[in-house]
């Protein structure tokens, strides 16, 4: 099958307009002045480099404490792990279910995947490029859900202000957690899935 | 498709072989969760082991370390001991309590505690128990500690001095308990334990600054538990030091009066806790003196510890009698073994023994001066009601002379019979006065006075009665008699016309008359009472009505 580049042929995604395209082709378009390109710009190393920080941000996010609870009289501090487990303990098993998913699975799966589809693409790898596609697509879709800890936290935050008696305190996790949400985002948008099909459709 | 139908786009070149700008995101990234794993492994301060006897109120992942009620640490996780005979808690010290970890700290639960001399922990209650800490002064890191089972009465940032004291009765006394001087609350008991051998009791306490220096070399030490209630001449005296000491006990110090100032007492001194402030504040007895008293009479009520008075002052204390028997006068007598503290006397002693060593005598020979002088000892009652006696050492100018003994250190003194046995003689002699009473003969007596009264009452009956009948009838007859004079006499006065009637009214006239002018004479008086010592002025004519 042929594809745009094959035929050094282009589409300003602004406008629609098809130009000749170098490959790899960097250039504004001669209609309406954005920039065209076969292939986004610099997307195996943007990727990598939003990923790569996202691994990263992911430990601390882990390991720190996600939220403080005073409620009188005892004192909690809670890493997102510990927080489940709590919740699993106290009887909300669906609960802790969700937030087990939302905070540690999506995150972890969205790390892992595009890792595979980077390193795959790396290769020129042409192994089953339907079912990356579809990865690439839930990656996109799932990544939204991830900031639930995030907002559960904001959101005690601001409702759970009784002083003395029940406080709710961000702890020094939320900003990485909220880093690694965002990175994975970054990370997948950057990532161009026509690399998927650059070689494995021949 | 031709190329010419397709624009060219404007190509932008890029310089190359320069990294992309991008990669700064994961530097930051690093950068950032390296500083936090920096400050979180900052925070973190050494882990620490510490034994308690029970875990009661502490809870793993919950429980806080507080020093001075700052957190410095969170208990981890509680655990029994392999031996399973204390439970360990893992605690995590924070960065700030890392350097409490250091050789001499203390750890203890704080939970509340209500005892006599307070409430304390009232707030963990509702928090929860947390461990208190003690920072030692040591810098020598430790990792396991062994946990006081109770809060220490004193924590190293209090200045003061720590005493020892020892005594053979603690009484009410308890740690916490407080130590006064001057009645203010000074210091506390830190500890009481019970010496090794089973009889002295050991105390610590701790006496804050600055009134630690106020415990010199001198200083005593006295019980100030409980009441002190005295009854003497003055009334009943009630005397405590404050109502805390009643229940929860207290220990006072001071110096007694006139001793010489003293530097103050050395860190771990040890001091003798008195019974109370009396025998505190009695004259250290330097030296005793044995003496001994033969007593040849019954010593009923005399046992060791009765007192041995002279001149009213109490000297020393019997310490044993001890029965004995003479074979040449084939008698009984008692040996009366004393304990006598002769510089209670004061200037008096250190005169006499001055005295006597300036005459080159001996103690018994100065004693045997005394005796010459009529010095015995004597059992006396001190009081009817309870039956207690005590040994006087009193004058008797009349006695028959007496020596004396001198004895392997123990001086002999010569006895005088009385005290007791006096008083059951007299007692004796009152009774046998009693009994010579003749009661038969007097009852003897009675008995015939009453017969000769009864026949007297007899011959009233026979003889004076009969006569006592005429006697009656006679005066009835007089009284009808006086009955009709009276009538009569009535009759005459009552009439309208009678003499005495006109009379009568006549005099009330002239009487009525009199009263009229005696009252215009009192009102003329009343206006003018000058008139009594002047005279009626003339032309001032009283005004009658």
């Amino acid at each position: 099958m042929t594809r745009g580049v094959d035929l050094r042929l282009a589409a300003c995604e602004t406008c629609e307009l098809v130009v000749q395209a170098s490959d790899p082709l960097v250039g504004l378009c001669p209609r309406c002045g954005e920039p065209v390109r076969s292939r986004k710009h610099n997307a195996r190393t943007r990727s990598w480099a939003f990923l790569s920080a996202a691994a990263v941000l992911y430990v601390p996010a882990n390991t720190l404490v996600m939220m403080r609870t005073e409620q009188f009289p005892s004192h909690r501090e809670d890493t997102i792990l510990s927080g489940i487990a709590y919740l699993w303990s106290e009887g909300a098993s669906s609960l802790a279910l969700l937030v087990f998913t939302a905070s540690i699975v999506i995150p972890l799966v969205k790390i892992g995947a595009l890792g595979v589809l980077l390193v795959t693409t790396g290769q020129h790898s042409t192994w089953r490029p339907h079912g990356r596609t579809l990865l690439y697509r839930v990656l996109e879709v799932a990544g939204h859900w991830s900031m639930l800890d995030v907002f559960v936290v904001a959101l005690l935050t601001a409702v759970v202000q009784l002083g003395r008696f029940a406080n709710v305190e961000p702890g020094p996790a939320v900003l990485p957690f909220a880093g690694v949400v965002i990175l994975t985002m970054l990370a997948s948008s950057s990532f161009d899935p026509r690399a998927i099909w650059d070689r494995g459709a021949e | 498709m031709s190329d010419e139908i397709f624009p060219i786009p404007h190509v932008q070149f890029r310089k190359r072989g320069r990294p992309s700008a991008v990669w700064i995101v994961p530097v930051i990234a690093i950068v950032a969760a390296g500083a936090l794993a920096v400050r979180t492994y900052l925070q973190t301060g050494p882990t620490i082991h510490i034994t308690f006897n029970t875990a009661d109120g502490i809870e793993g992942g919950k429980s806080e370390v507080r020093y001075k009620n700052v957190p410095v640490g969170k208990v981890t996780s509680v655990a029994l001991t392999p031996d399973r005979q204390h439970i360990v808690a893992t605690v995590q010290l924070t960065s700030g309590g890392g350097s409490l970890a250091t050789m001499g700290t203390q750890f203890w639960v704080e939970r509340p505690r209500i005892g006599v001399g307070g409430v304390s922990g009232l707030g963990t209650l509702l928090s929860g128990a947390f461990i208190g800490v003690d920072v030692g002064t040591s810098t020598e890191k430790v990792e396991s500690f062994v946990g006081l089972e109770k809060p220490p009465g004193v924590t190293s940032d209090q200045h003061g001095t720590r005493f020892k004291l020892t005594t053979t009765d603690a009484g009410s006394l308890a740690p916490q308990s407080p130590v006064y001087v001057q009645r203010q609350s000074v210091g506390s008991i830190l500890a009481i334990d019970l010496g090794a051998d089973g009889k002295a009791v050991n105390m610590e306490i701790f006496v804050s600054a600055p009134y630690d220096h106020l415990v010199t070399q001198s200083t005593v030490f006295w019980n100030a538990s409980g009441l002190d209630v005295t009854l003497d001449a003055s009334g009943l005296r009630v005397n405590t030091e404050s109502l805390a000491t009643v229940v929860a006990g207290g220990i006072e110090f001071g110096v007694r009066p006139g001793a010489p100032a003293t530097p103050p007492a050395l860190e771990n001194q040890r001091f003798h806790l008195f019974p109370d402030l009396r025998h505190a504040m009695a004259r250290p007895d330097a030296a005793s003196l044995a003496l001994e008293m033969r007593f040849d009479q019954p010593i009923r009520g005399t046992a060791a510890g009765v007192n041995v008075e002279f001149e009213g002052i109490h000297i020393g204390e019997v310490v044993d009698i001890t029965p004995d028997y003479d074979e040449t006068t084939q008698t009984f007598h008692f040996d009366a073994h004393a304990s006598v503290f002769p510089e209670r006397l004061g200037p008096a002693y250190t005169k006499l023994a001055a005295a006597g060593a300036r005459n080159g005598l001996t103690g018994p020979q100065t004693l045997q001066a005394l005796v010459d002088r009529g010095l015995r000892a004597q059992i006396k009652s001190s009081n009817i009601l309870t039956g207690a006696y005590y040994i006087d050492l009193a004058w008797f100018p009349n006695a028959k002379p007496a020596h004396v003994i001198a004895k392997e250190g123990v001086w002999v003194v010569p006895t005088e019979r009385g005290g007791s046995e006096q008083m059951q003689e007299r007692v004796a002699s009152i009774l046998s006065k009693i009994d010579r009473i003749p009661f038969e003969e007097i009852g003897g007596d009675v008995h015939d006075a009453t017969r000769a009264a009864s026949s007297l009452l007899g011959h009233f009956d026979s003889a004076v009665v009969p006569a006592m009948q005429g006697v009656f009838a006679r005066a009835d007859t007089a009284m009808s008699a006086l009955h009709d004079s009276l009538a009569a006499l009535r009759d005459n006065i009552a009439a309208p016309d009678s003499a005495i009637q006109q009379a009568t009214r006549a005099t009330l006239e002239q009487v009525e008359r009199a009263a009229f002018s005696l009252r215009t004479l009192a009102d003329y008086l009343g206006h003018h009472p000058e008139s009594l010592v002047r005279g009626r002025a003339s032309g001032s004519e009283p005004k009658g009505k």
